[in-house]
């Protein structure tokens, strides 16, 4: 219903504190946009500005075509979840439910019929008598979703959501908010840190850091085209292995001491440059190819699906993710082909791909 | 087991220290006059008499003067003195001092504190110490500047002068109270309800005041005691008993030396009632765990 622009949004908090520089975002109707970042990064206080909850000190907010900056919170048509659900602890969960919308005039038997068709969409129903504290993590995380939802907002903002809950909980939520979000066909904002949410989750992850976006993309563009270091460390598990080294003079191939790797694409004119290559956790098997790596294996971590690999190649230590039908001792040595069509290349000092702008 | 026995007899001696003047206070203002005075004195009054509550009560209708006083010895008092008819309006003063003082203390305390506990703004923290300083300043260092403003307002031998003092001294720890307790609510509340379409002050009386309840109770209370307790002020700028309050008036029974000690006892127990009542009434409101559940699991 809504479409969500940032033009050259800047806040500074009255301590001089600057959240956020200058950020320009354009967020598409019904779009499920994830921002992704470690915390300090900002993505709270773009969620916080979206809602009205925190003031805009520089530039502009529009929804649509009208301006934000100084709507305050209660006039925005948005709701929002929280990391601690944030429920009303002297009211029942019908009571919270029905808040927003009395709050906003609703009827009295429209109010009754929306807590329920929500409450059954959340299955809450028999806990609707209850008080929040007699609610166990995941339902009191259920409610705050019903709270949300009940009132059909124009956005739908959600602040690490799902970082109370326990694994297994966690996993089989983020599924119900993808359901949720094709079955309401609205925008979502979700903020969180949590790498493997933002891919399942996003139409398009946002990736910040101190205030800056580092780059805005779908998983797929994110995951396999990092436009810098820190896109690509923060996805991705384990991390990704990064090797310093140069381009070779015809600039085709990365060299490190002993290893020398071919670019799956060369880089024209830029001979003996200082590279970092960047080559994900499992981009590497067991196959006898060309692009081979060898190396002394330092550790061995069987994890059940697979088995991670501590591998030291030319003075540095590598981590793979392998199949569990790996055998594998340590201080035996090992050679792997590297899949170099994934790999990554940044510029040493700047962190820059080399590759993706 | 050592440690419960010591605990049990240092607590009892402890309640003893603390009540046992009170009880003295309650036993005393039924005795007769010839029972207080005698020796050695009795915690159970052998003769319990209503004579000084009537004596209260009965002030106005009964003409007291030096001719109608009652039949006694001189030597050993026992009389009631000309002022008693006043003790009943300066009651009646104290409430209304001490209730007025309580409400406007919750209409500009709670605002306050909520904005300073919530929102940020330049000057928050400043502005909370500032308040707090002054009453670190002594009441008896402020009497000459209040007295002029108070004279200056033409609210002397008024009620309303002691309303606007007593203000001054009450509004900044009651801002204090509070605003600890709003600080120690969770912040996302405030958010949610703002989300959900609350403006600022609907947040205010919607999701942050039914759960202050504890903290309300206690600016209440505080307020309420100090108001009727407070006797510095009340002494300076009342005259007559038109304005003046319970305190002033028990303290010039004292002054008469004829009157009767079983008299003013009586006097002392009304004087607790109220304050005594008050506790009784909010004590079960004093809920503690009521945010347990708001946050996390």
């Amino acid at each position: 219903m809504a479409q969500i622009r940032f033009q050259s949004v800047g806040k500074t908090y009255p301590n001089g504190f600057v959240a956020l520089g200058n950020l320009d975002l354009e967020i598409a109707d019904k779009e499920f946009v994830v921002l992704l970042g470690p915390s300090g990064c900002g993505k709270s206080t773009t969620l916080n500005l979206i809602a009205g909850l925190e003031d805009v000190t520089a530039g502009s907010l529009y929804f649509d075509s009208t301006l934000m900056n100084v709507v305050p919170a209660h006039k925005r048509d948005v709701a929002m979840v929280f990391q601690s659900y944030a429920l009303y602890p002297h009211k029942s969960v019908y009571e919270n439910i029905a808040f927003g919308l009395r709050m906003r005039g609703f009827g009295k038997e429209e109010i009754e019929r929306r807590v329920r068709e929500a409450a059954r969409t959340l299955d809450i129903e028999p806990l609707l008598e209850r008080r929040p504290h007699q609610l166990s993590g995941g339902q009191r995380q259920r409610v705050a979703l019903g709270r949300a939802l009940v009132r059909q907002p124009q956005a739908f903002l959600m602040d690490e959501p799902l970082s109370n809950l326990d694994a297994a909980l966690r996993i089989a939520m983020r599924a119900e908010i993808k359901k949720l979000h094709q079955t309401m066909r609205t925008t979502f904002v979700y903020v969180t840190h949590d790498q493997a949410e933002a891919l399942t989750l996003a139409d398009r992850i946002v990736v910040m850091k101190e205030g800056v976006i580092q780059q805005i993309g779908t998983p797929e563009e994110i995951y396999d085209r990092p436009r810098n270091t820190f896109v690509a460390s923060f996805l991705g598990n384990p991390p990704i292995n990064y090797l310093d080294g140069t381009l070779s003079a015809d600039g085709t191939r990365f060299v490190r001491g002993a290893l020398s790797l071919a670019l799956a694409r060369p880089l024209q004119g830029q001979a003996g440059r200082q590279v970092k290559l960047g080559i994900r956790a499992e981009d590497v098997d067991t196959r006898q190819m060309n692009q081979m790596l060898t190396g002394r294996v330092s550790s061995v971590l069987p994890v059940g699906s697979d088995t991670f690999l501590g591998v030291d190649v030319e003075g540095a230590t590598l981590f793979f993710r392998l199949g569990r039908e790996l055998r594998a001792h340590e201080g035996e040595n090992v050679s792997l082909s590297v899949n170099m069509s994934h790999a990554q290349l940044f510029d040493s000092s700047s962190g820059a791909s080399l590759l993706w702008q | 087991m050592k440690r419960r026995l010591f605990l049990f007899f240092a607590s009892a001696l402890f309640l003893i220290y603390v009540l046992a003047p009170v009880a003295w206070l309650v036993s005393s203002s039924f005795h007769g006059e010839a029972e207080i005075t005698s020796r050695p004195p009795h915690w159970i009054p052998h003769q319990p008499t209503l004579e000084n509550f009537a004596a209260i009560f009965q002030a106005r209708d009964r003409k007291v003067t030096y001719e109608t006083r009652r039949k006694g010895d001189p030597a050993t008092g026992g009389y009631i003195p000309s002022t008693a008819r006043d003790l009943i309006p300066s009651m009646w003063n104290s409430l209304v001092v001490a209730v007025s003082v309580v409400l406007l203390n919750l209409l500009v305390a709670v605002p306050a504190a909520y904005a300073m506990a919530k929102i940020r703004f330049i000057g928050r923290s400043t502005s909370i110490y500032f308040m707090l300083t002054t009453r670190v300043i002594p009441d008896i260092a402020l009497v000459v500047p209040f007295f002029l403003f108070i004279r200056t307002f033409g609210l002397l031998d008024h009620l309303g002068s002691l309303v606007i003092t007593y203000l001054a001294i009450t509004v900044p720890f009651s801002v204090f109270i509070l605003v600890s307790y709003f600080e120690s609510l969770p912040d996302e509340l405030d958010k949610a309800a703002r989300v959900d379409g609350c403006s600022r002050l609907q947040t205010l009386l919607r999701v942050y005041l039914p759960l202050a309840a504890p903290a309300l109770v206690a600016v209440v209370l505080f307020t309420f005691l100090t108001s009727w307790n407070e006797f510095l002020l009340a002494l300076m700028f009342t005259q007559t008993p038109k304005s003046q309050t319970m305190p002033i008036v028990v303290a010039s029974f004292a002054s008469d030396f004829t009157i009767s000690f079983a008299f003013i006892n009586a006097a002392g127990v009304l004087a607790v009632v109220p304050p005594v009542a008050m506790a009784v009434i909010f004590e079960r409101y004093i809920v503690s765990g009521l945010t347990a559940g708001a946050v996390k699991g």
